[in-house]
């Protein structure tokens, strides 16, 4: 196998994977747990050629004629980054997560055979806009990703909320794809050319103007204030599963992609510096502030989740800005655990949905009683959210930390407080939901009953959760070898 | 043989017993009792064998590689100023476990109690013992979150929800304070080992010392409850159970004074210090005033003794700003005895509470002629917290206005605080007399008092005796502790 199709193969796997998928389910009929096996077959696939592909990167990175892909025919050229690859990896390591989480998550859905090819589909469209070093392709590979994730959000259609809520994202990301194309048009008007593995022929105001479309359009997948309207209600009313994949890796994701657009056509990184510091700023506080005194369970994360783009925003900006590689560790760390906890916090809210029919935090109070095992994840997810030490979420703090004291200027000890304050206010959210998670004064649970013909919580909601649990705690405790693979994944980082 | 090797003991130790008493789910309380107190014995008896080889060396370092790439290691240190503190802190939590037997707390889920209680301690012996400044942190953090949880899970009526909240918000923002000033440090330096940092910090800008110190000082304040940062500590001393009261206004709060010692006063050369030396003389005066001033004025019989923290607090904050060598031992040597004497105070409003299951100070009176043991031991505590010769708090008063009246800072000052002191007299006394003395009430008084209560009440009043007869040893080692203080030049 050649290097360059290495490029695509996993890509390949998924987009094929999903059509094979939803025949295969359909003509046999298959029972969702079959599926969810298959599904998570096809996404270890993919994987494993990732790390393969992973261990070649120094290789690739450091030749600019391995792509893959012609320049002819639109151009269509594909060629990974070191942190797309990091950032794939733990993409479908979580997917395959919530994959096998939905197989018994979604055994009440009629229509789970579509759920599947679903995620391929979201997934490939993520993984193409990492690998794709083409505007148009880029743009038809977002759209892919806002049509599939839609489609996934509105899953539950038999309630007329999740169908609002798709109707939404549809849009809102419809908009985004649309300033896109505007950016592609800015940047054809002036070059004529559309190729981005290759520095532009020129830079002008147009391409400049390009960008701004671009940066417009990211900032409004990653629910970058004040764009963040259509977060709450997507998360909240998507299945939990979906909410996970897309709050704790799709929408994070769209950050790290948006740079290295944005600096090929012609923003200075002072200028992307500034504007991550400055919305990252507003994030941490709207997320911080609007988290108090929500009671719906996968609101208050999607609130808390505009807090953490706030956190990754400040990290990254602070590498653009300064120039700072410890800075890009930090949003590169920070991404590794957010995608963990967040994804490990919507999927026992999940659990906890899946058995006792809400999300209500009201009616949930004292469900450690009933679910123990959940109730301690989640507070486990909580906990690590809000920077509690020996937890993962507290080494991503002290890096941030680190990095905006290094820098040490106006900015950045402007931004450091911001920071601090957003986490002190935010704990205001986390730790109520924990004492309420624990609070067994109230005799009886005010919950509807258990759901569940059988008395213990299934191994396919349980397993997945103790894997994301464990990580978080181990990354916490001991996060020397995460950190080595960041600082390598930088060293081979070309942009 | 060196015994050195066991330095991580006292950390490891009770981590141990906390994993035995997590997995032992149906352990009784008496069980559970044993495997905490058995591995918290650890941790006072490993310190004990390691003193002659602290008097040989004056320092004995543990460490291992953690996260190399951050510098970071887990790197423990006793010398003799972490020594008088994990002393006092092992030694509180002990009587707290033990006077625990004779409460009703953790009567359920005993196991979950006692292993959030060593926690608790393992926490602040790690504080005290810990040798980088990212450790420091996790330990600080430990602390407070094993204690939050102890008030969530046990403490008195629904309140204690907001109470456990509020705690944990104004704590933990004192703490990020702190943690600003650590990152700056490591930042700085490039490494996170205090010893190296303790070398280097003097090397630092004039004007990153001075804003330094000053958060330093403020976040560590925050623990300490000095006025008018103290807002959490009346509520979480009240709603707490009473043992955990006695460890949080025994022994955390001296976790504040031995940051505020390790930190800016080990680092930092005086002259930085001297910025702030008439400041932390005057927070300390208002605290004392302030802490005395609310002692008197309040009804609950358990929030009096918490105020009370926040006025001997002052005293504390008094001496270390009074920067001369007296002062500071003063005010180390006030913690120590600060701690017995509280844990006391403790002990005895616990009892009567259980006597008299009644907390309004007016509707309690005459218990003195009933149970003659414990008003000895209560009249002991309310001497020794008033400052009366020879019990312990009179010699580290003395040291501390000593100090007051050398620094030449402000003498007017010191001789405000030092009349200030009247207010505690009066406050102890009220609370001695209108518990102790007058007819008897209330109607529903139990006949006798509880014996599991009363002989650990009465090992810590006469700790408190000895501790106070023979000051020699205590004094020491504070000296020696002390060696250390602004980069070893005094």
């Amino acid at each position: 196998m050649s290097d360059k199709s290495l490029m695509v193969i996993p890509l390949g796997i998924l987009i094929i994977g999903a059509f094979l998928l939803y025949v295969v389910s359909r003509t046999l009929n298959l029972k969702n747990r079959i599926e969810s096996l298959l599904t998570a077959l096809i996404l270890v696939g993919s994987s494993i050629v990732l790390l393969v592909l992973h261990q070649r990167l120094p290789v690739l990175a450091a030749d600019p004629n391995s792509y893959f892909g012609t320049e002819s025919f639109g151009g269509i050229v594909y060629k990974p980054d070191a942190y797309g690859v990091f950032i794939l990896i733990i993409a479908i390591f979580i997917s395959t997560l919530i994959t096998i989480f939905s197989g018994e998550y979604l055994s009440k859905d009629p229509r789970y055979l579509v759920f599947y090819p679903l995620i391929l589909m979201t997934l490939a469209g993520m993984m193409g806009i990492f690998l794709s070093k083409n505007l148009f392709n880029l743009f038809l590979l977002t759209e892919l990703t806002t049509i599939a994730a839609s489609a996934l959000i509105a899953f539950r259609f038999q309630r007329d909320i999740s169908i609002k809520a798709g109707f939404k994202y549809l849009i809102m990301s419809s908009i985004g794809t649309m300033m896109m194309l505007l950016g592609i048009y800015f940047v054809y008007r002036s070059t004529g050319d559309m190729h981005l593995y290759q520095p532009l022929p020129l830079i002008d105001t147009f391409t400049r103007i390009g960008a701004a479309c671009f940066l417009l359009g990211f900032s409004l997948k990653a629910g970058v204030v004040p764009l963040h309207t259509w977060v709450p209600d997507v998360y909240g009313h998507a299945p939990s599963s979906v909410s996970g994949l897309l709050a704790g890796v799709l929408s994070k994701s769209m950050l790290f992609i948006m740079p290295v657009i944005c600096l090929r056509l012609g923003l200075t990184s002072r200028e992307l510096g500034v504007y991550l510091i400055l919305f990252g700023c507003l994030n941490m506080l709207v997320g911080a502030v609007r988290m108090l005194r929500q009671s719906l369970l996968r609101r208050f994360l999607s609130f808390s989740s505009i807090g953490q783009t706030g956190y990754l925003m400040f990290g990254l900006g602070m590498g653009f800005y300064y120039g700072l590689d410890q800075a890009f560790s930090a949003g590169l760390f920070l991404f590794l655990v957010i995608a963990g906890m967040k994804s490990l916090a919507f999927l026992c809210v999940g659990i906890f949905e899946y058995y006792y029919g809400t999300q209500d935090i009201i009616l949930l109070t004292g469900i450690s009683k009933k679910l123990p095992f959940p109730a301690v994840c989640f507070s486990i997810a909580l906990a690590g959210l809000a920077g509690i030490p020996l937890l993962a979420g507290f080494n991503g703090k002290w890096m941030i930390f680190s990095t905006a004291i290094t820098a040490g200027d106006r900015l950045s000890i402007i931004g450091l407080v911001i920071f601090v304050l957003s986490s002190v206010i935010s704990l205001g959210g986390y730790l109520p939901m924990i004492v309420k998670i624990f609070d067994t004064t109230t005799d009886n649970l005010r919950a509807p009953v258990f759901l569940s013909s059988k008395k213990r919580v299934s191994n396919w909601l349980l397993i997945p959760v103790s894997i994301l649990s464990f990580l978080v705690l181990i990354i916490g405790v001991y996060p020397t070898p995460w950190i080595n693979w960041i600082e390598q994944v930088i060293n081979w980082m070309v942009i | 043989m060196s015994f050195d090797i066991l330095l991580p003991g006292i950390t490891l130790i009770p981590i141990l017993g906390v994993v035995i008493l997590l997995l032992w789910q149906r352990a009784t309380k008496n069980q559970a009792a044993v495997i905490g107190i058995l591995s918290e014995g650890f941790a006072l008896f490993i310190p004990i064998l390691l003193l002659p080889s602290i008097r040989n060396k004056g320092e004995i370092i543990f460490s291992l590689r953690w996260i190399p790439n951050m510098s970071i290691s887990f790197s423990l240190a006793l010398n003799w100023l972490s020594l008088v503190f994990l002393l006092t802190e092992v030694l509180v939590t002990l009587a707290a476990m033990i006077y625990s037997l004779g409460e009703e707390t953790g009567e359920k889920n005993s196991n979950y109690y006692y292993a959030l209680l060593l926690l608790f301690s393992l926490g602040m012996s790690g504080t005290t013992l810990a040798n980088d400044v990212f450790l420091f942190y996790v330990f600080w953090e430990l602390m407070l979150i094993a204690s939050v949880l102890l008030i969530l899970l046990w403490g008195h009526g629904e309140i204690r929800f907001k109470v456990a909240l509020k705690y944990f918000i104004i704590t933990h923002l004192g703490s990020l304070m702190v943690l600003v000033c650590l990152v700056t440090l490591y930042i700085n330096f490039g490494t996170a080992n205090l010893t190296e940092l303790t070398q280097q910090a003097s090397s630092l800008a004039q004007n990153v010392q001075v804003f330094l110190t000053l958060f330093f000082i403020i976040g560590f304040s925050v623990k300490m409850a000095i006025f008018p940062l103290h807002i959490w500590l009346p509520d979480a001393h009240t709603v707490a159970p009473m043992p955990v009261t006695i460890i949080l206004a025994a022994a955390m709060l001296s976790m504040g004074t031995y940051g505020i010692l390790r930190f800016p006063f080990t680092l930092f050369p005086v002259e930085t210090l001297q910025n702030f030396a008439i400041w932390m003389m005057i927070a300390g005066l208002i605290s004392e005033v302030y802490g005395a001033l609310m002692a008197l004025a309040e009804k609950d019989v358990k929030r009096i003794i918490a105020y009370s923290s926040v006025s001997q607090m002052g005293y504390i904050l008094f001496g270390l700003g009074t920067l001369t060598a007296s002062g500071m031992q003063g005010s180390v040597m006030h913690v120590v005895y600060h701690a017995i004497v509280k844990a006391l105070l403790f002990m005895v409003v616990g009892i009567v509470i259980s006597l008299a299951r009644e907390r309004d100070i007016e509707k309690i009176s005459g218990l003195g002629k009933k149970f003659p043991a414990l008003c000895v031991c209560a009249a002991i505590g309310v001497l020794g917290i008033s400052g009366m010769p020879p019990l312990g708090i009179f010699n580290s008063e003395w040291m501390i206005f000593a100090g007051g009246f050398e620094s030449n800072i402000s003498t007017a000052l010191t001789v405000i605080t030092l009349i200030g002191s009247i207010l505690t007299v009066i406050y102890a006394l009220r609370f001695f007399g209108s518990i102790f003395f007058g007819e008897t009430k209330p109607e529903g008084l139990a006949i006798k008092s509880p014996r599991a209560l009363i002989i650990p009440t009465i090992a810590v009043t006469a700790f408190l005796v000895i501790e106070g007869l023979m000051p020699g040893p205590l004094m020491a080692w504070t000296i020696k502790g002390l060696a250390g203080i602004f980069g070893g030049v005094n």
